[in-house]
């Protein structure tokens, strides 16, 4: 499949939600971007990579390419799409997670008043204890427990999880969601669970890899 | 360079840091320890008081440090013990009249002349907190077994880790077995749960600590008192003897303990 280009609200849009494999996604841009009039010089170009992620080291290609063009990066766009089950980019490790670069490595407790940060991933080898903060781009695994705030997806990634050896978190976010565990009820769990958005709401589940 | 300097502190006010001071300066100094107490709440100090020793204050720790007398002038011997010796914190200052690098030579000084340090450490996270950990090499937290008590005591070690005192050890104060029993208060097992630092002990909650601290007698002295015993053996594991919690200070902790005996016979 090739790329196509649209215009949505008079932005040009690229559509290469298609592609199954980054070079095949690079190729057909490369092929499009030839085909296209000047006239298009120095605007802004939107594209829909549909339910796949890039690395920042992929995005870069893509805003070269572009720039080779004399066009600029306006946005990545995930759009949602049925394809979304067939698209298999670069076979995730966990089903349906996407991929990040970076992830940092704790091999310490966070004590209340601690907060750590990371562009990626965060795994975390101890407790979160009470007053802590953990916040990730992307997901949060503690082999511990989490008794902390964990935000996982910070930069908006739905798909963001949080597993914990121990979930009993004052409150867990993930993207713009904010959940807390409900009030008066004391519920004591032994078993490793996670937590994501289905359907628009954050569950927790029994953690099964 | 030979004593050691003990910081004594716990984040959240009213938990027992003077109490247990006082009372762990006393024990030392009754093993033949020399002791002395430095009192780093400036402004608000009351280990004189609790040690009985309010009336003979001449100079205090801010004189020392800015040079107004000489260390020893300062020091004021106890009535009970020719090793126990503590340096009273002024009433008419604040906090900022004593920096962190003062603090230092201070305990430095100190340590030329006794065995052991114990610095009493004012609530907080702020300057006096900043003060009284400067010149530390080891830390001792009290904590009750209260949900904030234990929230500041995390927060606390935090700040202790990021200072380089990495091994700061536990004191659980004011632990009432029954209501531990009856599961109204937090267990020694919940606690350490969730500070994972080592235990050092446990003090019962004992009425005769208010008597005792309104005579300015130290509880220690009472041979009688349950929480004056505990700091007695809390003395001792200082000093690096092996004591084993009494079964009555720790509850359900040595009751489960026994039951996975039982259970592995």
């Amino acid at each position: 499949m090739s790329a196509t280009l649209r215009r949505i609200n008079g932005e040009p849009w690229l559509d290469l939600s298609g592609e199954k494999t980054f070079s095949a996604m690079k190729g057909s841009l490369a092929r499009q971007l030839n085909s296209l009039d000047d006239y298009l010089l120095g605007t802004l170009v939107s594209i829909d990579i549909g339910s796949k992620h890039l690395t920042d080291k992929q995005l870069r290609e893509i805003e070269d390419i572009l720039l080779d063009h004399g066009l600029h990066l306006k946005e990545i766009v995930n759009s949602p799409s049925e394809r979304r089950d067939t698209a298999n980019f670069d076979k995730p490790v966990l089903e349906g997670m996407p991929e990040y670069e970076e992830t940092l490595l704790l091999c310490r407790h966070l004590r209340s008043g601690q907060k750590v940060c990371s562009n990626g991933n965060l795994v975390i080898l101890g407790d979160i204890n009470p007053g802590a903060e953990v916040v990730a781009k992307g997901n949060i695994l503690v082999m511990g427990s989490l008794r902390g705030i964990a935000h996982a997806g910070a930069n908006g990634d739905t798909t963001a999880v949080v597993a914990a050896y121990r979930l009993n978190p004052t409150q867990i976010r993930i993207a713009n969601h904010i959940t807390r565990p409900p009030d008066g009820e004391v519920v004591t769990n032994s078993d490793p669970e996670v937590a994501r958005i289905r359907d628009g709401k954050v569950i927790i589940e029994k953690l099964k890899i | 360079m030979k004593g050691k300097v003990i910081v004594i502190t716990s984040g959240k006010g009213g938990v027992g840091k003077t109490t247990t001071t006082a009372n762990l300066g006393t024990a030392l100094a009754m093993m033949g320890q020399k002791v002395v107490l430095v009192d780093t709440d400036i402004g608000l100090r009351n280990l004189d008081v609790v040690m009985g020793l309010e009336n003979r204050i001449v100079f205090d720790i801010v004189d020392v440090v800015n040079g107004h007398c000489k260390l020893k002038q300062a020091l004021i011997r106890d009535k009970r013990f020719e090793g126990l010796c503590l340096l009273p914190a002024a009433q008419t200052k604040d906090k900022t009249a004593v920096t962190p690098h003062q603090m230092k030579n201070l305990t430095n000084e100190l340590r030329k002349d006794f065995d052991i340090i114990l610095v009493d450490c004012p609530a907080g996270i702020e300057q006096g907190f900043k003060n009284a950990i400067a010149g530390a090499d080891d830390a001792i937290i009290v904590a009750t077994p209260e949900v904030s008590s234990v929230r500041d005591a995390d927060r606390i070690i935090g700040l202790l880790e990021a200072a380089g005192l990495n091994r700061a050890r536990l004191i659980i104060n004011r632990l009432r077995k029954n209501m531990v029993k009856r599961g109204d208060m937090m267990d020694i097992d919940d606690i350490l749960d969730i500070l994972s630092i080592d235990l050092l002990g446990v003090v019962p909650e004992d009425e005769m600590i208010i008597v005792s601290t309104n005579k300015g007698e130290p509880a220690v002295l009472e041979t009688n008192s349950r929480a004056g015993g505990a700091y007695r053996r809390i003395a001792r594991r200082i000093m690096g003897e092996e004591v084993p919690l009494l079964t009555d200070e720790a509850g359900n902790f040595m009751e489960r303990f026994k039951k996975m005996i039982k259970l592995a016979r």
